[in-house]
C-alpha cells in the first residue's frame, strides 16, 4: 500500500508527469472503492443480522398476567373446595458444574464447605452425600423443592454453579391422605387415581384454571383414614379398606386403602410388586383395595340374600322358622355354622346370629337363578362402577349357578367382589331399592343419576329394620354409636389358599348404614388378615375388630355429614321385636 | 422566496418541532405508565404465587392427619357424644322434667303475627241494643282530653264505654245509666 501511495517519480518529462497523475487518480478511486466495499459489507452484515433477528431468532414471548396466573396443571379439590392437589411454581436446587465457564474448578469454595453451608439452610440435607455430588462434577439435582426464602439464602452463598431453576411442582397438601383417590404425577403425566382419569382436563389450557371438585370430603376422609389405620394397627392386619358412600347420589365421601403411599414422594417400592411380595401375598402400597382387590366377603351377603327373598316373595312370613341345628348337606358339600345357635331360627334371627344354615335354606327356596339376577342387578357381575382406572372384576361369577353355588353365595362365599361392589349394593338395599353407580366427582343437587330399581321400597324399609336389629341385638353391637341409629352386618370370611379355605387367615368386614330411620350413608370397613390381640379381646371376627372401627368412626363423621345424633329417635322395631325375643334351643 | 414566505415556513417548522416534542413527551409518558403496569402485574403475579405458597404450606401443616394426631395426643379430644347435641325443640324438650302434682298450671300464651293479612276488626254490637256501634260512640269519655284514646287502646283495657245517651239517639232501647261498660272478656275494671 505504501508503494502504491508514494510512487517515486522515477523519470522526468511530461510523459512521466501524465503517467504519475493517472496512477494517482487510479489509486484514489481504488481507495474510494475499498471504503465503499467496506461500508457495503457492514451494511450487508447489518441486514443479515436484522433478517436473522426477525426470521430465525424467536421473539421474546410476552405472557399476560392471566396466562402467568394460570396453573400449569389444574387443581383438584374436595367437595367443599379444600385443595387436595395443586401445581405451583417452585424452585429446584440444580448443580451445574459448567456455570463458571473458565476452565477452572466449578466451585469457588471447597465442596465440603458448600455442603456445610447448604446444610445450614436445609437441616435434613446429608452433607457427606452432597459434598460427594459436588466433587463428582456432574450436573444433578441437589434438591427438588426449595422455598423462596431458602432460595434467597442459597443465592447468598455466592456459588454460580448452584442454580435455582423454576419448575412446576405438583403438591399434595394433605400428604398421603386420599392417595389412592388422587394418584400421582410423574413427568407431567397423571398416574393411578383421578390424576390419570382427569389428565386431559387438568392440562387443557381452557379448563385448567378451574379446579375440579371431587366428591370426597377431606374431613370425612381424614377421620376414616385415622380410625381405619388405628383399627388396622391394633389387630396387626396386613391391609385395610374403608369407604363412605352417599346412598342417594352414589358419591364417594371417603375412600381409603392401607398400606398407603405419599404422592409427594412416590418411590419404586410403592409401585412394584416384588417376588417376595408375591410369595407373601402382599400387594404394593399403590394398590387400591377398595376398587381393585376382590375378596370373598362372607356373612355380609346375608342381608342381600334375605332382601332378595323378601322382594321376590320367597319369604312371606318373617316368623317362619327354619331348622338350624343340623348341617345342610348338598351332595358332598356341607354347610355349617360355627356353633349350634338354636334348633330353629326365623329370618331376622338368622341375620342377628349370622346363621349359614338358615341363609342357605332361604337361598335354596329363592332359587340360584333368582339370586343371581338380584346380584347382577346390584352390579356384582362386572367391575365396579367408578372413574378410577384400577377396578377388579368379580371372580367366579359367570355361568349358570348350581343349587350349591346359590347357597354358598347367599352367605358370601363362592364369589369374590370388591368392597366397592358391596358398598353400592348396600346403598341400594337401604335407600329405597335403587342401585346407582358410585362416583368420585361431586354431584350437584338434583343431578344424581336415576339408577335402576333392584328392590321395592317396602323391601328396603323392612331391611332397614333388620339391619338396625343386627346392630341392636346381634353381631353389630360394637358399631352401634349412640344416637346415630346405626344398622349393619358383620362378615368374617376365611381366605382361600391353595384350593381350600385357610382357617387362620380372615377378611373381617363390617357394612353399616346410618341413620337407619332415613339412611343417608353407607360405611364399609374391611380388615385383611387381622390377628387376635388385646384390642380385639383376642378375637379375629369382624364384630371385634371392624365393627368397633365403625362405632368410633360414625360419631366423628356424622355431624360433619349433617347427621346429628339423637337418642330420642330411632327406626320403629316394635313390630319385629317379638320375632327375636328368644331363640328356641 | 419572500421574507413572509420564509417566516411562514419557519413557523411551520416550529409547529412541527413543537408537535414532535409533545408527541415525544406523551410517548414517554405512555411507555412509562405501561412499564409501571407491567411492573405491578409482575408484583401481583409474585404475590399471588407467594400467597399460594403460604396457603399450601398452611394446608400442609394443618393436614387432617396432623390435626387428628394433635387432637388425640396433645389435646386428648374425642368426638362429641350424642347428649352434646340439641338439634330441635323436640330434643330440647327431652331435657325437661315432669311437672309436680302441686305445680300451677302452665300459662299458655297465644300469639298472632302482625305481618299476616288481618281480617277486619269485628264491628262491635251493643249487647243492649243489638245494633252495631258507631265508631264515633267509642270516643273518649272525657271531653277536651288531650290523649285521644283510640278504639284499640280502649279495648286493651278490656272494656268499651258506650254512652247510652248517644245510643238512644239512634233509637236504641232505653237505658238508665249514662254509660255502660261492655265486657270484652277477662277481668273487668
Amino acid at each position: 500500500m505504501t508503494a502504491l501511495a508514494a510512487p517515486s517519480p522515477a523519470g522526468t518529462g511530461r510523459i512521466r508527469l501524465v503517467d504519475y497523475r493517472r496512477r494517482s487518480l487510479l489509486m484514489a478511486r481504488f481507495r474510494v472503492l475499498l471504503i465503499a466495499l467496506g461500508f457495503l459489507l457492514i451494511a450487508f452484515a447489518a441486514l443479515m443480522r436484522i433478517t436473522w433477528l426477525g426470521a430465525v431468532q424467536p421473539a421474546i414471548t410476552e405472557t399476560t398476567m392471566a396466562e402467568a396466573l394460570l396453573p400449569p396443571r389444574g387443581e383438584i379439590t374436595d367437595r367443599n373446595g379444600v385443595p387436595l392437589a395443586r401445581a405451583f411454581p417452585a424452585y429446584a436446587l440444580w448443580y451445574n458444574p459448567g456455570a463458571m465457564d473458565d476452565g477452572g474448578p466449578p466451585l469457588v469454595k471447597s465442596p465440603e464447605q458448600v455442603a456445610q453451608e447448604l446444610r445450614a439452610i436445609f437441616p435434613d440435607l446429608d452433607p457427606v452425600d452432597t459434598a460427594a455430588k459436588l466433587r463428582e462434577g456432574r450436573p444433578t439435582y441437589l434438591r427438588r423443592r426449595v422455598l423462596p426464602e431458602d432460595a434467597n439464602r442459597v443465592m447468598e452463598i455466592g456459588e454460580l454453579a448452584l442454580e435455582l431453576p423454576r419448575e412446576s411442582d405438583r403438591h399434595y397438601p394433605q400428604g398421603s391422605l386420599a392417595s389412592h383417590v388422587l394418584g400421582y404425577v410423574q413427568d407431567d403425566k397423571g398416574h393411578l387415581g383421578m390424576e390419570q382419569v382427569l389428565d386431559d382436563r387438568l392440562t387443557d389450557p381452557n379448563f385448567r384454571g378451574e379446579a375440579v371438585p371431587l366428591s370426597i370430603d377431606v374431613r370425612v376422609q381424614g377421620a376414616l383414614e385415622d380410625e381405619l389405620h388405628r383399627g388396622m394397627r391394633s389387630v396387626n392386619a396386613i391391609g385395610a379398606a374403608g369407604l363412605v358412600l352417599d346412598v342417594d347420589t352414589g358419591e364417594v365421601m371417603a375412600m381409603a386403602s392401607f398400606p398407603e403411599f405419599d404422592p409427594n414422594h412416590i418411590t419404586t417400592n410403592d409401585l412394584i410388586r416384588t417376588h417376595e411380595m408375591v410369595d407373601r401375598g402382599v400387594m404394593p402400597a399403590s394398590f387400591n383395595r377398595v376398587t381393585n382387590q376382590v375378596y370373598e366377603l362372607g356373612s355380609i351377603f346375608k342381608p342381600l340374600t334375605v332382601a332378595a327373598a323378601i322382594d321376590a316373595g320367597s319369604i312371606t312370613d318373617l316368623s317362619r322358622r327354619y331348622k338350624a341345628n343340623r348341617p345342610l348337606r348338598i351332595g358332598k358339600q356341607t354347610i355349617n355354622d360355627s356353633h349350634v345357635i338354636a334348633a330353629s331360627l326365623n329370618a331376622p334371627q338368622s341375620l342377628i346370629h349370622s346363621s349359614n344354615i338358615v341363609t342357605g335354606q332361604i337361598a335354596d327356596e329363592l332359587g340360584s337363578d333368582v339370586l343371581k339376577r338380584y346380584m347382577t342387578d346390584l352390579g356384582m357381575g362386572e367391575a365396579p362402577y367408578i372413574e378410577l382406572p384400577g377396578r377388579g372384576a368379580p371372580l367366579s361369577y359367570g355361568g349358570e349357578w348350581s343349587r350349591l353355588k346359590g347357597m354358598t353365595v347367599s352367605f358370601g362365599h363362592g364369589i369374590a367382589v370388591t368392597p366397592l361392589h358391596l358398598g353400592s349394593a348396600y346403598a341400594a338395599m337401604v335407600n329405597g331399592g335403587i342401585w346407582r353407580p358410585a362416583t368420585l366427582l361431586r354431584v350437584e343437587p338434583g343431578h344424581e343419576p336415576r339408577g335402576r330399581r333392584v328392590f321395592r321400597a317396602s323391601t328396603s324399609a323392612r331391611m332397614n329394620q333388620l339391619l338396625r336389629m343386627i346392630a341392636v341385638y346381634g353381631t353389630g353391637r360394637n358399631a352401634d354409636a349412640p344416637g346415630f341409629r346405626v344398622g349393619g352386618k358383620t362378615g368374617s370370611a376365611e381366605k382361600p389358599k391353595n384350593g381350600s379355605y385357610d382357617r387362620t387367615t380372615l377378611v373381617s368386614t363390617f357394612a353399616a348404614a346410618f341413620p337407619m330411620d332415613k339412611p343417608r350413608y353407607v360405611v364399609i370397613v374391611m380388615l385383611d388378615e387381622p390377628e387376635g390381640t388385646v384390642a380385639s379381646s383376642y378375637q379375629r371376627t369382624a364384630a371385634w375388630n371392624a365393627a368397633p372401627v365403625v362405632g368410633r368412626l360414625i360419631p366423628r363423621i356424622g355431624p360433619q355429614l349433617g347427621v346429628l345424633p339423637d337418642e330420642g329417635r330411632d327406626i320403629d322395631l316394635t313390630e319385629l321385636q317379638y320375632l327375636v325375643g328368644s331363640t328356641e334351643h | 422566496m419572500t421574507p413572509q414566505a420564509r417566516i411562514r415556513r419557519m413557523g411551520w417548522f416550529a409547529l412541527l418541532a413543537i408537535c414532535t416534542a409533545l408527541y415525544g413527551v406523551l410517548h414517554f409518558q405512555v411507555w412509562s405508565l405501561a412499564s409501571e403496569v407491567k411492573k405491578k402485574e409482575r408484583q401481583i403475579i409474585a404475590l399471588e404465587e407467594h400467597n399460594m405458597l403460604l396457603e399450601t404450606e398452611y394446608l400442609t401443616r394443618s393436614s387432617q392427619m396432623q390435626l387428628a394426631t394433635w387432637n388425640r395426643v396433645d389435646f386428648g379430644y374425642s368426638a362429641p357424644e350424642a347428649d352434646q347435641f340439641v338439634d330441635s325443640k323436640r330434643q330440647l324438650a327431652r331435657f325437661g322434667s315432669h311437672r309436680d302434682g302441686s305445680a300451677p298450671e302452665p300459662i299458655s300464651v297465644a300469639s298472632v303475627s302482625v305481618d299476616e293479612e288481618r281480617t277486619p276488626f269485628p264491628r262491635l254490637v251493643s249487647p243492649i241494643t243489638g245494633k252495631p256501634l258507631d265508631e264515633a260512640l267509642i270516643e273518649p269519655v272525657r271531653e277536651h282530653d288531650d290523649e285521644r284514646r283510640t278504639l284499640v287502646t280502649t279495648l286493651a283495657q278490656q272494656t268499651a264505654r258506650v254512652p247510652m245517651a248517644a245510643a238512644r239517639e239512634e233509637g236504641a232501647a232505653s237505658a238508665s245509666a249514662a254509660t255502660v261498660r261492655v265486657m270484652l272478656g277477662g277481668a273487668g275494671q
